[in-house]
This record gives C-alpha cells, sequence and structure tokens, in this order.
C-alpha cells in the first residue's frame, strides 16, 4: 500500500507537469487550431534561459522570472514570424511549419549551448516530509501546488473575465468573433505567449529530474500530447484531467508491471485512445461537413 | 525523340549513367558513401511522397519502419550465412515485414485525420524505437548491431561477388531505386495514384465517387512503409552498422522535410529531396564560417521546410514552373489593365 500511495505522489507530481505543457498545448490549438509541435522544443529553450541565468550566481527565483520573461517574448515572436504569416494555409502545412520550428529550435539550443546536459537545482530544498511511510518531497508539493495554482487562475481567467469571453468566442468562430469586435488577433499573440509561458515553467520545474539539455523535453512533450488526446483536445479541463491520469499511469506501469517496457505501453495506450475515443474523455464529437 | 517521353526509360538510362560514371572516375570512398545515402533517402522519399504527397496523409514515425527494415535485414543475412540468395531474400523480407506493420497503421489511420494521425504516427515512432532500445535479442540494444557486405551472384560463381567497394554498392542501389521508381511511376500514374489523389483532395468527394477509403489508405501506408523498409536493408548494409537513436524522430522530421523541400507529389521532387538533406551538411562543412557553428545543418533543414512550405508549396521541383506561372500571371495583367 505504501508503494502504491508513492507512486500515486510520483504521479501527481509529474502528472502536473504534463498538464501544464498539454494545457499550453490546447489553448493554442482551440484558438488558432494549430498543434504546436514544437511546444516541447520552446520550452527546452526557456529552460536553458533559466540554467544561464542560475549559472551566473543569481537567485533562482530571478532565473524562473526570466525564462517566463523570456518566454513571453519568445511566444509572441513566434507567432508573429512563423504562424501569422501562414495563417491560410491548410492545417497540415501549418503542422509542418511548427514541425520546422523543432528543427530550428533544437539546432539554435544546441548551437548556442552545446549538447552538454547541466545541473539545475529544485526549487524548493528542505527535508523530506514523511507521511505513514510515505516520503513527500516539499518539491513535489510545491510543483502540485503551482499547477494548481496556475490552473485556477487560468480557468478564472477563461470562464469570468472579458479575455476569457475573447478567446472561447475566437475558438468558437473566428469570423463571428472579429464581426463581434474582438481583437482576434491579440488573442492569437495572448494564447501562444500563455502557452509558451505554461511550457516554461513546466521546463524550469522538470529540470531536476531531467537535468538541463537538448533532449530534455522529449518525454513531457509527448506525454503532454496523451495528456491532451486523452482529456480531449475541445476542452479546456480535459487536458489538466489526463495530465493527472498520465502521470499516475506511468509510474504505476513502471513500479508494477516493467520499467523497460513502459514507455511502450505507454503509447499504445495512446494509439489505443485515438481509435476507440479520438474526442477524449471531456471533448464533444464534431461532424464534419461535407 | 519518343524514348525520353517514357518516363521509366528516362529512369533507366539516368541510373545507367549515373552508376557508371564511378567506374571511370576516380571519386573518394566518402564522397561515394555520400552518393550512396543519396540513392537509400530517394527510395525511403519516394515511399513517403505516396504516403504525404499523393494520399495526403502525414506521417511523423516513417523512421520506425526503415530502422525495422534495417534489423530484419542485418538479422536475416546473419542468420542464413552464405546460402544463395541469402541478400535478395533479406532485402525482400526487408520490404515486406514493415509492409505488414505498415498495413495495422493504415488501419489506425482509417480512423484518424490531419493533427490526430501525426500524434498517433508519432507515437508509434517512439514506441518502436523503445523496442529497439529494450528488445536486446534483435536488435542488440544500445551496443548496435553489425552487419556484413552483402554477396551477390551467388548462383553463378562459388563464393559470389562481395560488394566491398562502395562504386559496386552504387550499381546495387541504383539498381533496385530504379526499379522501385518504375513502380512508383506504374502504380501513381494507373487507377490507384488517381484514387489516391482523389483522397487527398477530398475524402467524402472521393468515396462518392467509388473510391474505397479502406483499400487506398491501406495501399499508401503499406506502399511507403515497404519503400522505408527496403531503403532500411540497403542502408544497413551500405553502413554494416545500426544502433536504435538512429531511428528516431529526427530523422522522420527528415523524411518530411526531404519530401516537402523536394516536391510534394512527384518522384523527381523526392530524389531532389534526398539530395538536399544529404548534401547540406557535407555543403556546410566546407563553409569556414559556418562548420562552427554546431546543428546549423538542421537550422537550415529547419528554415527551408517553412519557407518551401510557405511562399513554394510545391518544392523545389517545380520551383521553375511556379515562377514562370507568376511571371505570366504578371504579365496577363499589365495587359488586361494596358487594354
Amino acid at each position: 500500500m505504501v508503494e502504491f500511495l508513492q507512486n500515486i505522489v510520483a504521479g501527481l507530481e509529474t502528472g502536473s507537469l504534463y498538464a501544464l505543457a498539454a494545457l499550453g498545448l490546447v489553448l493554442i490549438f482551440r484558438t488558432s487550431d494549430v498543434i504546436n509541435f514544437a511546444q516541447g522544443e520552446m520550452a527546452m529553450f526557456s529552460s536553458f534561459i533559466a540554467l544561464t541565468i542560475w549559472q551566473k550566481h543569481m537567485p533562482y527565483y530571478i532565473a524562473f522570472l526570466g525564462a517566463i520573461i523570456f518566454a513571453i517574448a519568445f511566444g509572441f515572436l513566434i507567432e508573429r514570424i512563423f504562424i501569422r504569416p501562414a495563417a491560410k494555409a491548410s492545417l497540415v502545412s501549418k503542422m509542418i511549419i511548427t514541425l520546422g520550428l523543432i528543427m530550428i529550435i533544437n539546432g539554435l539550443a544546441s548551437a548556442i549551448f552545446s549538447t552538454d546536459s547541466h545541473y539545475l537545482r529544485k526549487a524548493v530544498v528542505l527535508p523530506n516530509i514523511k507521511l505513514g511511510g510515505v516520503v513527500i518531497q516539499p518539491n513535489a508539493l510545491f510543483i502540485i501546488a503551482v499547477t494548481i495554482f496556475i490552473m485556477a487562475v487560468l480557468f478564472y481567467l477563461i470562464k469570468n473575465t472579458m479575455f476569457g469571453i475573447a478567446l472561447r468566442a475566437t475558438a468558437q468562430n473566428e469570423k463571428t468573433a472579429k464581426l463581434m469586435g474582438i481583437p482576434v488577433s491579440k488573442v492569437y499573440s495572448l494564447s501562444w505567449i500563455i502557452a509558451t509561458v505554461l511550457g516554461a515553467i513546466a521546463g524550469v520545474l522538470i529540470a531536476p529530474t531531467t537535468n538541463v539539455s537538448t533532449t530534455m523535453m522529449m518525454e513531457v512533450h509527448l506525454k503532454s500530447f496523451i495528456a491532451a488526446v486523452l482529456g480531449g483536445f475541445g476542452s479546456f479541463i480535459g487536458p489538466v484531467v489526463g495530465g493527472f491520469i498520465i502521470g499516475i499511469f506511468d509510474n504505476l506501469v513502471g513500479y508494477y508491471l516493467s520499467l523497460q517496457w513502459k514507455t511502450v505501453i505507454v503509447y499504445g495506450l495512446l494509439i489505443l485512445i485515438l481509435i476507440v475515443k479520438p474526442t477524449g474523455l471531456f471533448g464533444k464529437a464534431h461532424r464534419k461537413k461535407v | 525523340m519518343a524514348i525520353f517521353k517514357n518516363k521509366a526509360m528516362i529512369y533507366i538510362i539516368g541510373g545507367i549513367v549515373a552508376a557508371s560514371i564511378p567506374q571511370f572516375l576516380e571519386i573518394g570512398r566518402s564522397t561515394m558513401t555520400m552518393l550512396n545515402m543519396v540513392v537509400i533517402y530517394s527510395i525511403i522519399a519516394i515511399g513517403f511522397n505516396i504516403l504525404l504527397g499523393y494520399a495526403g496523409q502525414i506521417s511523423l514515425g516513417h523512421a520506425a519502419f526503415m530502422g525495422i527494415g534495417a534489423y530484419v535485414s542485418a538479422n536475416i543475412t546473419a542468420a542464413l550465412g552464405d546460402i544463395p540468395f541469402s541478400f535478395t531474400l533479406s532485402l525482400l523480407l526487408a520490404g515486406v515485414i514493415p509492409m505488414l506493420i505498415g498495413l495495422l497503421l493504415g488501419l489506425v489511420a482509417l480512423r484518424l485525420e490531419g493533427h490526430y494521425l501525426a500524434i498517433a504516427t508519432l507515437g508509434f515512432g517512439v514506441a518502436v524505437q523503445q523496442v529497439f532500445k529494450e528488445w536486446i535479442g534483435f536488435t542488440n540494444g544500445f551496443s548496435g548491431l553489425s552487419s556484413s557486405y552483402p554477396r551477390v551472384f551467388t548462383l553463378f560463381t562459388e563464393n559470389g561477388y562481395l560488394l566491398k567497394d562502395r562504386e559496386d554498392y552504387f550499381i546495387l542501389s541504383i539498381s533496385v531505386f530504379v526499379i522501385l521508381a518504375i513502380l512508383a511511376q506504374n502504380i501513381l500514374k494507373a487507377k490507384t495514384g488517381r484514387a489516391l489523389i482523389a483522397m487527398r483532395d477530398g475524402e467524402h468527394a472521393a468515396q462518392a465517387m467509388g473510391v474505397s477509403l479502406f483499400k487506398y489508405k491501406l495501399i499508401a501506408f503499406a506502399l511507403s512503409a515497404f519503400y522505408a523498409g527496403i531503403a532500411g536493408s540497403l542502408y544497413v548494409h551500405l553502413i554494416r552498422y545500426t544502433e536504435p537513436n538512429q531511428w528516431g524522430i529526427d530523422l522522420s522530421l527528415n523524411l518530411l522535410a526531404m519530401v516537402v523541400i523536394g516536391g510534394l507529389a512527384s518522384i523527381e521532387g523526392s530524389i531532389l529531396g534526398a539530395a538536399f538533406i544529404v548534401l547540406i551538411p557535407e555543403f556546410i562543412k566546407e563553409v569556414p564560417f559556418l562548420e562552427n557553428i554546431k546543428n546549423f545543418s538542421s537550422i537550415l533543414t529547419g528554415l527551408s521546410l517553412i519557407l518551401v512550405i510557405m511562399f513554394f508549396p510545391h518544392g523545389l521541383a517545380r520551383i521553375g514552373s511556379q515562377i514562370k506561372l507568376l511571371l505570366l500571371n504578371r504579365k496577363n495583367k499589365t495587359k488586361t489593365n494596358g487594354a
């Protein structure tokens, strides 16, 4: 039982990071209809910024803030330079653009920061808490709390503010939203900025476990896809739930079934979900018009 | 000259010319390896183009098929030893086994489209790569698997002929390439090709015209996996070594870049794209300023991919005709304005 709970706690920790990244994916997908395959690479780049600041003997929170500020500019620029000019292109073309971005950003990162992996400290360094045999790292609690806080703020924004209404309107129908006087292009910019920041936070928080390197976000990025698929690309709450489920499932499979074949089993699950229920747990089926 | 109207004849003549050049000229071994790689990547690019360019189905996991082809071929030649036709057999099986797995992926693709297909194939690619890493008995894991030079003509001579020289290997890869290019040409210019194009341009409309999506999606995936597997087999006997990290997302992305940069729905485009991807890193090595930037080729490939998809959606193969069309339109416009 203790091992089981221990795995659940570990699952919640990684799951919250998957949830953050997945929320970024869905935010972009809902507003601008692009699946951002470069989300992971962008988060990796932001993490390197945090690392560089931290290695200059700056306090950790300044490094964290630096990564977030960089992510704001980064998301804005990527949307302006690469995505907006292709607004009228087909879905596949847009997808291919973000795939090209993977190559560019990854290439840039290894050109600037080299391909070595670097240590970055944990956000919270305190002695572990023991709760009835289950060891809980304060850092894990911090990650879960940060995630829940960010989610709460985001959901409040989406549900209750003008920005949220504009965002949902744009997600539903761009043309009508425009006619209603919603500055659609600002909504696009903002959703890319928020998504990039979410990715950057996930990147900096995962860094102590994966180390900062050019491949650090591969796993989180792919898992966030599964989370988004499982929860459904059509809803905002879905990917969060999906993220937690995948985090816990991943840990349990690794512990009880096989650590080696964990990845294969989890991706098998992804393909299975896609076949059985492509809209996910919370998504609504949409019919394609001929 | 009627003979040059026939694409198959052009491929054959072009193949003979290309294969014979290194026999007369002294070309360095590393350059020959590179040329072989261009041919091998052309093969997989043609297959991928059938899928993406003609059938309009995206896949981000095709490196997996090339990897399966490579491992299957390396294992079979090692198991069969020196019996006649061992290489031919392994080459064929290296195509057929990925093809069967491709059929399975085609079944998945029946239920999915666009984004979801991309995600599913991405997951497929990562899962297969993980299998390569963990299935030690088949792949030897991270230590990698060595392979042998192919032994051909074992029926005619006692010991057969060992394809050790890169020049000789070039003849083999070019011949396989020509056969597969003609096969692709014939398939695509016939009923199947038209059905694939109809499916790409509108699934519902194609269905209404009696095109079976089930049949043609499976055909597209199976064919492209077959080409990928053959390319993998040729690769592993050329380099004689393979390890799991080669068959990851990087190669799948490079494949996509090849086909898009070279030209979607064009066999010539596939060749151009393959040459582009293989030669770019070599050219960068020659430029004194750029060679110091690590991974510059990946940056350049990504940039070209984006630029091509934004401004020249038909790729390098049709860049000339696209510019001609643009100029023509402008001329016509000024004419009508003048009148």
